[in-house]
């Protein structure tokens, strides 16, 4: 698929079995994710259960002839054992999800000491934000429940690992709090993060590892180092509050999504605004009323970079270009609450609120060689770096996205 | 049909043909102007450009053609940070590597 050509809806999976309907509406998917290595997929899909699912999905859930863009020829000629579907019951709503990276080095023994069941190998974990507060982590293979991690005091709407795979998790909190947890010391609960006013609905780490980014309810935005655990910046703009955050694959770029109807582009490393999606309607109407813009839900990047998606409020889900203005595709989604990319590319997975999750065609593209090697730089150098270097003005806004 | 490209240190990379028209009649690239002739290399000097780089550049170019006709799984193609600098810089003064990099 080229870039504007508009998604298309791959697959559909539903809850599996029928719940008694719950008038407070305890349905939604507030979160999907996938493992960093794209080996599994996980929905909160509503009244309490996880699903935990294979990726590729299995045949039956793909319509004809999209099976080939589905795959992951990765994944294949890998011999772990048990790769069916998991239903982990959590025992109240689900709020947050988040995979470790895998394999993870350090844990290898860990769990084995204290589960036996758990294999000897490196686990998969997945940490799912409860209701009250409780944060349960999981061992994804086998399905069982290691740890019970205590002390936000509300729901706890999101969670990450750092990437680097050292078993560090941060959990963003109703509670106006961040948490950080050492899962090598058994959930170590190791500093808490205050200064929110409001709802924290969000939390993301950046791919080096050195900064970590929360939304909240206060309309504000604040950079926390991941080094000494301290308020770095806030970054202000947004004009209601800032529920979805996501870094580029390279640091050097953080998206923030708001119910104002925007999502600002910001330069983390100086806290500059670099510029501003609105989300306005397809048509505008032909009379004088009200162009009606939309609240936003979810924002992420895509792997390599170049792409962005939104879900709205206005029932549609919106591809954006990293250097233009508007979207270059739109499809049609009801109720849409997240949305997340496949890490190899290819795919976007959506969330909505009767507890469906949705996989989209994503665009694939090739990255031009002057792109990777700007990746290349920024996973490394930081924007002060890169203005400190000895080279020509125009490559220096190339190389800190200031050429839109 | 190749082309011949030819780096500082006099190492020589030979390309397939169809891999250099993703450059669309770069002159600065080609030595002569013309339509090949059957069999014939064709020799294109770029001693500035040191070898690491340019092999990165070729092993670009068959990244782009062998994605360009199957998308499927693109797999990720690896800079160093340090090559990634030089092959910036280069692209910027030379104008033929510069042309290359933009038609990538």
């Amino acid at each position: 698929m080229e870039a504007g050509e508009e998604p298309l809806l791959l697959a559909e999976l539903k809850p599996g079995r029928p719940h008694q309907f719950d008038w407070k509406s305890s349905c939604e998917t507030w979160s999907v994710a996938f493992s960093p290595d794209g080996s599994w997929f996980a929905w909160s899909q509503g009244h309490c259960v996880v699903k935990l699912v294979p990726w590729p999905l299995e045949e039956q859930f793909i319509p004809k002839g999209f099976e080939a863009k589905s795959r992951s020829s990765k994944n294949d000629s890998k011999g772990r054992g048990s790769l069916k579907e998991k239903t982990l019951d959590c025992g109240q709503i689900v709020w947050g999800l988040a995979f470790s990276p895998w394999p993870s080095p350090p844990s290898r023994k860990l769990w084995a000491r204290h589960h036996s069941q758990v294999p000897d190998v490196s686990c998969l974990i997945l940490a799912t934000g409860l209701n009250d507060g409780q944060i349960k982590i999981w061992e994804v293979q086998t399905g069982l429940l290691l740890l019970n991690l205590s002390g936000h005091q509300d729901v706890v709407r999101d969670l990450s690992f750092t990437p680097s795979g050292s078993l560090i998790l941060v959990s963003a909190s109703r509670d106006k709090t961040l948490r950080i947890w050492d899962l090598n010391k058994h959930g170590k609960q190791i500093q808490v993060l205050s200064g929110h006013l409001q709802w924290v609905y969000c939390c993301s780490i950046s791919p080096d590892c050195s900064m970590l980014c929360s939304a909240a309810g206060e309309k504000s935005v604040f950079l926390w180092s991941m080094r000494s655990y301290t308020l770095i910046r806030k970054l202000e703009g947004h004009q209601s509050s800032v529920v979805s955050c996501d870094f580029s694959p390279d640091s050097a770029l953080l998206v923030t999504a708001s119910y104002d109807t925007s999502v600002i582009m910001w330069d983390p490393y100086t806290g500059e605004r670099l510029r501003s999606l609105h989300h306005t309607q397809l048509e505008p109407p032909m009379d004088d009323s009200d162009v009606h813009m939309s609240s936003l839900r979810s924002v992420c990047f895509s792997p390599e970079g170049l792409y962005l998606a939104t879900v709205a409020d206005d029932r549609l889900l919106r591809i954006w270009a990293l250097e233009l203005k508007t979207p270059v595709a739109f499809a049609p989604m009801t109720n849409g609450l997240c949305c997340t990319f496949f890490p190899h590319g290819g795919v976007i997975a959506t969330g909505t609120r009767d507890g469906h999750v949705q996989f989209w065609t994503a665009p694939r593209v090739l990255s031009s060689l002057k792109h990777l090697c700007r990746k290349a730089l920024r996973s490394f150098l930081t924007t002060y770096q890169v203005l400190a270097l000895p080279i020509p003005k125009k490559m220096k806004e190339f190389l800190t996205y200031r050429t839109f | 049909m190749h082309v011949k490209v030819i780096s500082s240190d006099g190492h020589e990379l030979i390309l397939e043909r169809e891999h250099m028209q993703i450059i669309r009649n770069n002159k600065a690239m080609l030595s002569g102007p013309g339509q090949f002739a059957e069999n014939e290399i064709k020799e294109s000097n770029f001693r500035e450009l040191l070898p690491h780089m340019l092999r990165k550049v070729c092993m670009y170019f068959t990244y782009k053609v062998h994605y360009t006709s199957d998308s499927t799984d693109i797999t990720k193609f690896l800079i160093a940070p340090e090559t990634a600098l030089e092959l910036l810089m280069a692209a910027n003064f030379q104008d033929c590597l510069k042309e290359i990099i933009a038609s990538c």
